[in-house]
C-alpha cells in the first residue's frame, strides 16, 4: 500500500509511538493520582506541553491539551459567544475554513451571532482588505486557518494580526495542517489562539492542542477536575499527550529537509501527470502552499472515481478532506475558489508526508495516468 | 423489460451490483455497462478483489449497490 493522504491523518512516528507505549502498559497511571505512578504520568504530560510550547514559541502554561481540532475549534467559537453572551457579536471567518468551524459558526447563527464569512481568491486566499470591510463594532472574533486542508494555500496571517492589532478583537487561526509541517511561531503571527492536532505531524489520534495566550481568559469546557488548567476537566490521554509531544519535536528538527523532499514529489507528480495528461488543473497557491499537498482537476472525469481506482493498485489519495468524504457534494473549499461543479467533483487531494519515498511518487504517478486513461475510454 | 448487457461480451441481465461498481468506479452517469469479469480485465483487477470491493461499499451504505 502507498499511503498519500497526510492531510487526512499520518502514521504515528516510530519514536513517538515508542515514547507512548509505557504509558499504555506500564506507567499507565491517572496523572491525578498523588502516589508515584501518577507523578510519573503527570511529569510526562508537562513534558509534552513544554515540547509543544517550544515547537510554536509558546509559554508551556498556553498549551491545553483537547481530544482533537475540531474540539479545540468548536470549543473556541462557542467560549467566545459565551464570554459575551450578553451583548451582540460579530465573527468573521472564512469560505474555505474546515467544517469544525463553519458548522461551529453556523450553529452560532442560529442563536444570533451575526457571523461574516469571506470568499476567498481562486487560489484560495483571503483578502486583507475584505476582512477590514467586514469589521464593524460588534466585531470579537476573527478565525482564519493557517493553510487550507484540502488546497494546502497559506494565508497571510501575520498581516491580518496587524490589522486587528489595535482593535478589541480576539484573532484565532486553525493550524492544523500547518503545525510540524512549516514554521509556526504563535508570537510571529500575533495571534491569540491558535489549535492543532497531533495525528496531523506523526502523533497519535485522539490529540488535540489549543494555544491560548496567557493574558486571554477562557470559560471552562468541561467542568470537573482541575486537568488542563481547570478548563477541560477529565482523565488525560496520557499516552497519546506523550505521542503529540515526541511527535512535534521530531517535526520541528526534520522540516527544512523533509519540506524541501515533499516539494520535490510534488513538482514530479504534477510533471509526470502532465507528461501524459494535458488538462490537468492545480488548485491553490503553488507559490505559498504546504510542501507535500497537491489538490488536483481533471476534465470531464469524476475524482471519486479516480480515487477508487488508484485504491485498487494499492494507492491512498482523496477527493476533499476526510471529514467530508463519503458525501455526494462538490467540496466547499473549491467552489470557495471559483471552479464548476463539475471541475470541483473531478479533483482529488494528494498528501505527501515523512513516510513517502520517491519511488512511491513515480508510481503514483503511474497509475494515475493509466487510471485516467481507463476511466476515459470507458466514458 | 430486458435487463442491461455487458458491452464488451454481451452477457445479459447484468445485475445491481455490476452496474452499480461500473458507476461507482468509471461513471455514475454511465448508460453502458461493463460485467464484473469484464471490468476486472479492463481494470486490471482480479473479479474476487471487485468482489470484496463491493461488499466494502455496501458497508459504506453507497447506494448504487
Amino acid at each position: 500500500m502507498i499511503y498519500a493522504d497526510n492531510a487526512a491523518t499520518t502514521r504515528i512516528s516510530d519514536r513517538a509511538l515508542e515514547k507512548m507505549m509505557p504509558f499504555l502498559r506500564e506507567q499507565y497511571g491517572n496523572a491525578s493520582s498523588q502516589y508515584s505512578l501518577g507523578a510519573k504520568a503527570k511529569r510526562a504530560i508537562e513534558k509534552s506541553r513544554k515540547q509543544f510550547a517550544e515547537a510554536i514559541g509558546a509559554e508551556p502554561s498556553e498549551i491545553i491539551f483537547t481530544s482533537g481540532g475540531s474540539e479545540a475549534n468548536s470549543w473556541l467559537l462557542q467560549c467566545i459567544a459565551n464570554i459575551y453572551c450578553n451583548e451582540p457579536i460579530h465573527i468573521i471567518t472564512s469560505a474555505i475554513e474546515h467544517h469544525s468551524v463553519l458548522n461551529a459558526c453556523h450553529a452560532l447563527k442560529q442563536s444570533g451571532v451575526e457571523i461574516s464569512v469571506l470568499p476567498v481568491d481562486n487560489l484560495g486566499r483571503v483578502s486583507i482588505q475584505n476582512i477590514k470591510a467586514a469589521i464593524n463594532s460588534k466585531t470579537r472574533l476573527v478565525s482564519i486557518m493557517l493553510a487550507n486542508n484540502e488546497i494546502g494555500t497559506i494565508q497571510p496571517i501575520e498581516e491580518i494580526a496587524r490589522l486587528l492589532q489595535d482593535k478589541d478583537i480576539l484573532f484565532h487561526t486553525d493550524a492544523v495542517q500547518a503545525v510540524g509541517h512549516i514554521p509556526v511561531d504563535v508570537k510571529s503571527l500575533n495571534v491569540d489562539f491558535l489549535t492543532a492536532s497531533a495525528h496531523k505531524f506523526n502523533g497519535a489520534k485522539g490529540t488535540g492542542i489549543l494555544y491560548k495566550r496567557s493574558e486571554v481568559e477562557l470559560p471552562p469546557l468541561v467542568f470537573g477536575g482541575q486537568q488542563e488548567h481547570g478548563l477541560r476537566a477529565g482523565t488525560e490521554n496520557v499516552a497519546g499527550i506523550v505521542a503529540a509531544g515526541y511527535a512535534i519535536e521530531e517535526s520541528v528538527s526534520e522540516m527544512g529537509e523533509r519540506a524541501n523532499l515533499l516539494r520535490s514529489m510534488v513538482k514530479k507528480t504534477v510533471k509526470g501527470i502532465k507528461e501524459i495528461i494535458s488538462c490537468v488543473r492545480i488548485n491553490g497557491d503553488c507559490y505559498n502552499q504546504l510542501p507535500g499537498t497537491l489538490n488536483l482537476s481533471f476534465d470531464n472525469i469524476s475524482g471519486a472515481s479516480l480515487m477508487h481506482l488508484l485504491d485498487l493498485k494499492g494507492v491512498c489519495v482523496s477527493t476533499s478532506s476526510a471529514c467530508n468524504a463519503g458525501k455526494d457534494e462538490p467540496s466547499h473549499v473549491l467552489i470557495a475558489l471559483g471552479l464548476s461543479e463539475q471541475q470541483a467533483n473531478s479533483a482529488i487531494r494528494i498528501s505527501y508526508g515523512k513516510y513517502n519515498t520517491l519511488e512511491e511518487v513515480e508510481y503514483i504517478v503511474n497509475a494515475i495516468n493509466s487510471a485516467y486513461i481507463k476511466i476515459k475510454s470507458a466514458l | 423489460m430486458k435487463g442491461k448487457i455487458c458491452y464488451v461480451c454481451g452477457k445479459e441481465n447484468l445485475s445491481k451490483n455490476e452496474i452499480g461498481l461500473h458507476k461507482k468506479l468509471l461513471n455514475k452517469d454511465a448508460r453502458t455497462f461493463y460485467c464484473l469479469d469484464c471490468l476486472a480485465e479492463h481494470l486490471e483487477v482480479e473479479t474476487e478483489f471487485l468482489l470484496i470491493k463491493i461488499e466494502e461499499f455496501k458497508e459504506q451504505d453507497c447506494k448504487l449497490f
